[in-house]
């Protein structure tokens, strides 16, 4: 697949695709801090347990957080190996040159573009954030690599697909999420385009891909989504299934009451949880306290900024990048997801 | 992670999906039974890719240079990340703990955000029958039964014995209700269709059952509450329902 070599010096083989090491700042501490800080939120994890999860938990409580555990885990596989295929088939198949020809020249006029495109190409947001990175590297404005990036996790076929499936019976929740992430990630290309400076971006070069035969980097390119992809959709199911257990419900009824609380706390569940574009869907149709929009709000703000795509971004295209990028995305689809659920939920 | 066990690992997972899938129908407890037909070509593919990765590797170390020299293969990206390694916790899940289907615990803790009453199909209910022995119907029909007799015509449900089939929540305030859960797609977005069962003792709690009676309107003055009630004749013990969900 591609190689990257960094502007400060060739990175070795191993940490040529992110920030997979534990997503730490390249600062490493002292080893003895680290085991303080480690031992510290194990204490703190201890205690806060003792007092309140303790007394809740039974062998019943535990058996329906490992049933909605595998559950979310279960109904999410699926299509996370099929939108991974589709991805690997896109990398693999189609070729660096289309993207040059498909888009035009102007920043401006090549976002919506990017935005179109990113509506009929499936890719996991995992493997939007490379690909935005070859777009980047080979010469697309960065305006519109990032819309793209933002686009192509959020509103492809797969999503939408999840979407109807896990919403059965409303179609307008599938409209709104198309509707307002497209807006999102076409403002998000637009505001960049006006406001973003070439120096905030460290674009990734990247020689051509090594030799070896397609079906050879096909598989490689599935893996190597999988392996990524998948962690961090086990790390999403074990904090859906705890708040869809342990979170008192009537602590739940009691902010999803509130409008604009209900809309706000799914936007930072959003990012807490890190559900692939996949999967979120479904998470979504069980959070049935919360109102529609801000059950769009989730659905918005998940695919384009969380935990994992922070971690991503920042790893792809520097600190500095993420620091301007991820506030800037966060206020938008949160603001679009609002307007867009007065309008349509 | 490295691309071995990687390797392993996708075979793993195809083949957990799988047996949940094929090997006694397990996947019900966790998804609705359509799943099936996404579940068995995904575990399939894992599997597929998995072993076409062990293969080419063996074919690698087969054909690389005895000297030593550096093989052009796999050494640009076959690591993987750590956190693949947290994909092994749902196999294991599945292996050692095989959670059981979501039941009384998550129906009473949802008390209060039962599912809102199914609507009839578009033609309306069928009437159903003043004779012969009680209608066998679903938890769902028979609360959208009950709540169009709630709020229109009593007469269409009064009176005829029903039979249903679900498990056995003991309520806050003593009683027991019969109660299935339904599901959008997995069971973490489960929600109750609860009806309290008046007349009849309590079976242990999670115990599946089928409870005869006859719809029990509710009391006169009260508007429609989202309750739902049946007065009980008799109750029988069963099996657990090979599609625990509605």
């Amino acid at each position: 697949m591609i190689r990257m070599i960094d502007p400060a010096g060739p990175r070795t083989a191993d940490e040529d695709l992110l920030p997979p090491l534990g997503w730490a700042p390249r600062r490493t501490p002292a080893p003895g801090a680290r085991a303080v800080r480690t031992f510290g939120a194990l204490a703190a994890v201890v205690v806060l347990g003792r007092l309140w999860a303790a007394p809740a938990l039974g062998p019943r409580a535990l058996d329906a957080w490992t049933t909605v555990f595998v559950a979310i885990c279960v109904q999410a596989l699926p299509f996370l190996v099929f939108g991974v295929a589709l991805s690997a088939a896109i990398t693999v198949f189609v070729p660096p040159s289309f993207w040059r020809r498909a888009l035009p020249a102007r920043p401006g006029a090549a976002v919506p573009v990017a935005g179109a495109l990113g509506a009929v190409l499936p890719g996991c947001e995992c493997a939007s954030v490379p690909v935005a990175g070859g777009l980047m590297a080979r010469g697309v404005a960065p305006a519109a690599a990032l819309t793209f990036l933002l686009a192509a996790p959020a509103v492809n076929p797969v999503v939408l697909v999840a979407t109807a499936v896990a919403f059965p019976g409303a179609p307008e929740m599938v409209a709104a999420r198309f509707g307002a992430s497209l807006l999102v990630a076409v403002l998000a290309g637009w505001t960049w385009a006006l406001l973003g400076k070439n120096e905030w971006i460290r674009v990734p070069a990247r020689p051509d891909p090594a030799g070896g035969g397609r079906a050879e980097a096909f598989r490689q390119a599935m893996r190597h989504d999988i392996m990524h992809a998948g962690g961090f959709l086990v790390v999403g199911a074990l904090a859906a299934a705890t708040i869809s257990v342990a979170l008192p419900a009537a602590w739940v009824a009691g902010v999803a009451g509130v409008p604009w609380a209900g809309v706000l706390t799914l936007a930072f569940l959003a990012v807490l949880m890190s559900i692939c574009s996949e999967a979120d869907a479904f998470v979504a149709a069980g959070l049935t306290q919360f109102s529609p929009t801000a059950r769009l709000a989730f659905l918005v703000v998940g695919p384009m900024v969380d935990l994992k795509l922070i971690a991503l971004q920042a790893g792809f295209f520097g600190r500095r990048f993420a620091v301007r990028f991820v506030p800037l995305t966060f206020v938008l689809a949160v603001g679009v997801s609002v307007a867009a659920g007065a309008v349509l939920l | 992670m490295t691309r071995a066990a990687q390797n392993l690992l996708l075979i793993t997972i195809g083949a957990a999906v799988l047996w949940i899938t094929l090997a006694g129908g397990e996947y019900l407890n966790y998804v609705k039974p359509g799943f099936g037909y996404l579940l068995v070509p995904a575990g399939a593919a894992l599997i597929v890719l998995g072993a076409a990765g062990l293969r080419r590797d063996w074919r690698d170390e087969e054909a690389a240079d005895p000297s030593g020299h550096d093989h052009d293969h796999g050494h640009d990206h076959g690591r993987g990340p750590g956190t693949a390694w947290l994909l092994c916790l749902p196999v294991l899940a599945i292996f050692l703990i095989a959670p059981p289907a979501l039941g009384s615990f998550t129906a009473a803790r949802d008390a209060g955000r039962a599912a809102p009453p199914p609507a009839p199909p578009g033609h309306g209910f069928r009437p159903l029958p003043r004779t012969g022995g009680p209608v066998a119907m679903t938890m769902g029909e028979f609360i959208g039964r009950s709540y169009l007799a709630q709020t229109g015509d009593a007469s269409t449900l009064a009176g005829v014995p029903v039979r249903l089939t679900g498990f056995v929540t003991p309520r806050a305030r003593g009683g027991w209700e019969i109660t299935r859960l339904k599901m959008a797609c997995c069971a973490g977005d489960a929600i109750p269709f609860p009806v309290i069962v008046r007349g009849l003792p309590s079976p242990p709690a999670d115990a599946w059952v089928q409870v005869v009676g006859t719809w029990r309107p509710p009391a006169s003055g009260r508007p429609a509450t989202g309750v739902h009630e049946l007065q009980g004749v008799s109750v029988q013990r069963i099996g657990k329902p090979r599609t625990p969900y509605e």
